[in-house]
């Protein structure tokens, strides 16, 4: 009853909300319109959103102190401030890196740019104030020329047909695989146009290299006629110049002959040509007026923050899948295109919402929640580099791990023997071991990374790996160490709960401690390595909840 | 998700099965999880599948289609086999006497005279393009069938070289119905635990993972904690089973039977591995490409293939397991009749042979005709979607009724312009 009434009086207050609330209240207005009548669980407790807001922004667990200093701050901000403070940190650039680039490359390295030349442009850009649609016009439009040359590695090695289907699928949202050869089967407004006028605009891409800085660039040939193609059903001869889902199609300019080019060829590039279909492309794309990018780019932020796409699949966004919340989606495409597609803005907003900072314990009385209600926060699993870097931290060896020396002499690690057990050296970089955890955690190269995919060899391995049962012996100053110098066994509790799970513990938790403690006096230093391995392997470390 | 079934009406449920699986070809107890019924048919039938792979193409004309008196022949002559009338070439002599336990089609015609193309588009069955990437054999049968103990994954696979996990072979069935390889037949290293830790210290450790796990579960329910949790129980049975890798158990007359080079260890293992119910193994031999020197090759790879796969049959006969398991042993294609100027044979789709055993498949068939000389399909020959057709009929999976659904596609398993090769079938 309590609730109905409290709803009714939140309808009608979001009614008359205007334009001038802040983003993060009209948020929560349309997730609470949408389930009128049903409770919702409260903001989380003050830990749980530490560790929540550290893992989405910096790619890593809080420290025990970190924890402990936010749990003291009293400051009635203190939420809005951390999230300030993290979104502006280098931190922020590092991991928001690899989140950007596992979805946009989906682990693949692809072309001749270097992860590493990839990973400096992200990063150079999430340090300053990034703008979602300038990021990825460069992406489009890169041709090797000038700083933005990097970000040329989405584009792989032009192979038209990948880039045509990497940009409806990441960009916009649609899958238009199957539209390749005939209309798509079942969602009937994809179109085989629709895949074709998107090739158009890339269809005279491609790799040249030039000849005095022996490096590869992507060039544009000249397109002086519409793209042709036939449905595989029916046969039927079709053509299309560039043309966008939804939008109109590009008329490709004739020029007389001689003055189709602006610049000769040289260097072993060909003559660049007037009308360039490619970085048309970037234009047209990320306009604010192209609903189906500017759609797919906060859905797929959101996704990144909630672990659910408003649209789900993320790249399924049709008539057939509609979004759980339409006005919301529209609402934070519109207030994003209105705010210049500034990604941290974005973030920050979402992040200021009770829908992002609910608890992810069902409501009182409730045991069962629809993942796509947000009533509840679903929680996400760690990626690769979020639960390394965690593991690392929660077992207090970053930084004998950071301070590595890598012998140029030694043979290259053997990988493949790490996993059959002919290498029994544990891996000497901290290179080696991202390369370890995305091979055992990422998705394979070339699939997206949408769902928390559990996995046997998974458990195995955070069972049973000989790196991470390393970590559990007492070295230099890690956790197993400083716990075995602590009298009491609460201490000990305290110690092991704020530094794995970022929390302190509750009184039930400190009996198990205290009496596994008590059961294996003879080997205390080994049993504190078995609690800290207890808890490294619960759901709650494996999640961000 | 790429490899989602988008318009599988995917229900919360849906989700967190496809979820449960995870990436170890679905270790799920898939038995309380599928349709009922389709899990009462699991149970009835306990069908598995060996394949037994010799990539690179064994050459028809040194092992199952000797012809001594063509214009093509080497320098092998033929044998009698326990079928009267029917020969093998002398390289095959253990074979030669279970002749009448196993079928043998000499008209296989295929498409692709390329290992790098022909041996993925063999393993998927050839079907008809429908712009998506086919899963090969076994991870069709996970898929289709799921595991037959819900312990074990449901898709082995031993091989030389390097194991692990190999997700490729899926298709767009997605990672989780990949193959569990065992490089040179040993699993992955981390299904054994560390050796300072003993069963009674990992019980209790475990037991207070578990407690974690309840407190954390309590108030929260989301298919991916469960989910979770159930991957650490699959990985749990299987280290308590890993006995079925370790083939020091094995004993030595068995080793002697089935041969001490690699790939009749390795099918001696598959052995192991089918009595302890797992789906599907697929065992791998290399180098059977002779392009030069085909001869002292295959005098010295065919018995290796000889001798442990009569001695499987037989075994797995002796155990009354026969009826239940189909073997194949095939390449993805033959040899040329023409002998080259290398004294080797090339790669040869027109006309080849493979063998079958097992599971609803005829003893003793041999079929198909050709040409005098063996170099052609005398009438129809059989192509690989007809031999899917059939493995799948045999497993009891009706290959017309039953398809994959991917984004909205509804795919058929096998190319659908073949069918069933009813005259080696039961």
């Amino acid at each position: 009853m309590r609730s109905t009434f409290f709803n009714s009086i939140y309808l009608f207050a979001i009614v008359t909300l205007q334009a001038n609330t802040p983003l993060h209240e009209r948020i929560d207005g349309l997730i609470r319109e949408k389930a009128v009548g049903h409770s919702f669980s409260g903001v989380c407790d003050d830990a749980t959103f530490l560790r929540r807001v550290t893992l989405d922004l910096t790619g890593n667990i809080p420290t025990a102190g970190d924890v402990l200093t936010f749990l003291k701050d009293q400051s009635p901000n203190k939420r809005k401030e951390l999230i300030d403070r993290l979104i502006t940190g280098d931190l922020f650039a590092d991991h928001w890196m690899e989140r950007l680039s596992v979805m946009l490359l989906e682990r693949l390295d692809q072309g001749k740019v270097t992860q590493a030349e990839w990973g400096h442009f992200l990063k150079q850009t999430l340090r300053e104030e990034p703008l979602w649609d300038v990021m990825v016009r460069h992406m489009i439009k890169a041709n090797g020329k000038g700083p933005a040359r990097s970000a040329m590695k989405f584009l792989g090695t032009a192979d038209h047909h990948a880039m045509t289907e990497n940009v409806s699928r990441l960009l916009l949202g649609m899958d238009l695989t199957c539209a390749k050869c005939h209309d798509h089967p079942s969602v009937k407004e994809w179109k085989q146009a629709h895949y074709w006028g998107l090739f158009a605009y890339l269809n005279q891409t491609r790799q040249a290299t030039h000849k005095k800085e022996e490096k590869v660039y992507l060039v544009e040939g000249l397109a002086s006629k519409k793209v042709e193609f036939e449905s595989v059903f029916d046969l039927e001869k079709m053509s299309t110049g560039p043309r966008l889902p939804n939008g109109g199609e590009v008329e490709i300019p004739q020029f007389e002959k001689g003055k189709e080019y602006e610049k000769p060829a040289e260097d072993g590039l060909p003559a660049v040509p007037r009308f360039r279909p490619r970085e048309r492309l970037a234009e047209d794309l990320t306009s604010g007026e192209n609903t189906g990018f500017v759609r797919n780019s906060v859905n797929r932020i959101w996704f990144l923050l909630l672990g659910r796409g408003l649209s789900h699949p993320l790249d399924q966004m049709h008539g057939k899948n509609p979004p759980s919340h339409p006005k919301l989606l529209e609402l934070l495409a519109h207030e994003f295109v209105s705010h210049d597609f500034n990604l941290k803005w974005l973030l920050r907003e979402i992040m200021l919402s009770k829908t992002y900072q609910r608890s992810s314990r069902l409501p009182e009385g409730v045991t069962k929640v629809e993942p796509d209600s947000y009533r509840v926060t679903a929680p996400k699993g760690l990626t690769p580099e979020q639960l390394l870097r965690s593991l690392m931290r929660a077992t207090g060896n970053t930084g004998q791990i950071k301070a590595l020396k890598v012998d140029p002499e030694a043979e290259k690690f053997d990988r493949k023997g790490y996993f059959t057990g002919s290498n029994v050296e544990l891996p000497p970089s901290l290179e080696e071991m991202q390369a370890i955890f995305i091979q055992t955690f990422g998705q394979p190269p070339g699939e997206a990374a949408v769902d928390f995919s559990p996995g046997v060899n998974k458990s195995l391995f955070l069972m049973n790996d000989r790196l991470i049962q390393h970590w559990l012996k007492p070295l230099g100053n890690n956790l197993v160490a400083r716990l075995g110098k602590l009298e009491t066994t609460d201490a000990v509790a305290r110690g092991m709960y704020l530094s794995v799970l970022s929390r302190l513990p509750e009184e039930e938790e400190k009996t198990w401690v205290n009496a596994y403690l008590e059961k294996n006096e003879q080997r205390r230093t080994n049993a504190l390595g078995d609690l800290a391995w207890a808890l490294l392997n619960s759901a709650e470390f494996r999640f961000n909840h | 998700m790429k490899n989602g079934n988008f318009s599988c009406g995917s229900s919360v449920h849906g989700i967190s099965r496809r979820q449960m699986l995870g990436s170890l070809g679905g270790l799920a107890g898939f038995g309380s999880l599928l349709h009922p019924a389709i899990a009462r048919d699991i149970q009835q039938g306990k069908k598995q599948v060996c394949l037994i792979w010799l990539d690179g193409g064994i050459s028809q004309y040194e092992s199952w289609h000797p012809l001594p008196d063509s214009k093509f022949a080497g320098p092998f002559r033929s044998i009698k086999t326990s079928i009267p009338g029917v020969h093998f070439s002398e390289l095959m002599p253990h074979t030669a006497k279970i002749a009448h336990k196993i079928s043998v089609i000499r008209t296989m015609a295929t498409k692709d005279p390329n290992h790098s193309t022909g041996v993925p588009r063999i393993q998927r069955g050839d079907p008809l393009d429908r712009g998506v990437d086919y899963p090969y054999l076994g991870s069709a049968i996970a898929k289709l069938l799921g595991p037959a103990d819900p312990d074990l994954p449901p898709y082995i696979w031993i091989k030389p070289g390097n194991g692990g996990f190999i997700h490729r072979e899926a298709g767009f069935l997605g990672a989780q119905y990949g193959a569990l390889a065992l490089g040179d037949g040993r699993p992955p290293v981390h299904i054994h635990r560390p050796d300072n830790v003993s069963t009674q210290l990992d019980a209790a450790r475990n037991a207070l993972r578990q407690k974690a796990n309840e407190r954390f579960k309590a108030y929260r329910n989301t298919s991916d904690v469960d989910a979770y949790e159930t991957s650490y129980d699959m990985a749990r049975q299987l280290m308590a089973r890993k006995e079925i890798f370790d083939d020091e158990k094995l004993n030595q007359k068995d080793r002697e039977r089935y041969g001490t080079h690699p790939l009749g260890r390795h099918v001696l293992q598959a052995r192991q591995l089918l009595e302890a119910g797992v789906r599907f193994v697929k065992v791998n031999s290399y180098h059977w490409d002779t392009h030069g020197d085909n001869f002292n090759m295959s005098q010295r790879l065919v018995p290796q293939a000889d001798q442990p796969f009569a001695a499987l049959i037989n075994d797995l006969d002796d155990r009354g397991m026969l009826d239940n398991t189909l073997v194949v042993m095939m390449s993805e294609f033959g040899r040329t009749p023409l002998i080259n100027s290398r004294l080797g044979r090339d790669h040869w789709p027109d006309c080849w042979s493979l063998a079958l055993a097992g599971c609803g498949i005829k003893r003793g068939a041999i079929i198909g005709d050709t040409t005098r000389d063996g170099a052609f399909v005398d009438g129809e020959g059989y192509d690989v979607g007809h031999l899917f057709h059939t493995i799948f009929s045999v497993l009891g999976i009706n290959s017309r009724r039953v398809h994959y659904r991917h984004k909205g596609q509804k795919l058929a398993i096998a190319n659908d312009d073949c069918e069933p090769i009813k005259e080696v079938m039961l």
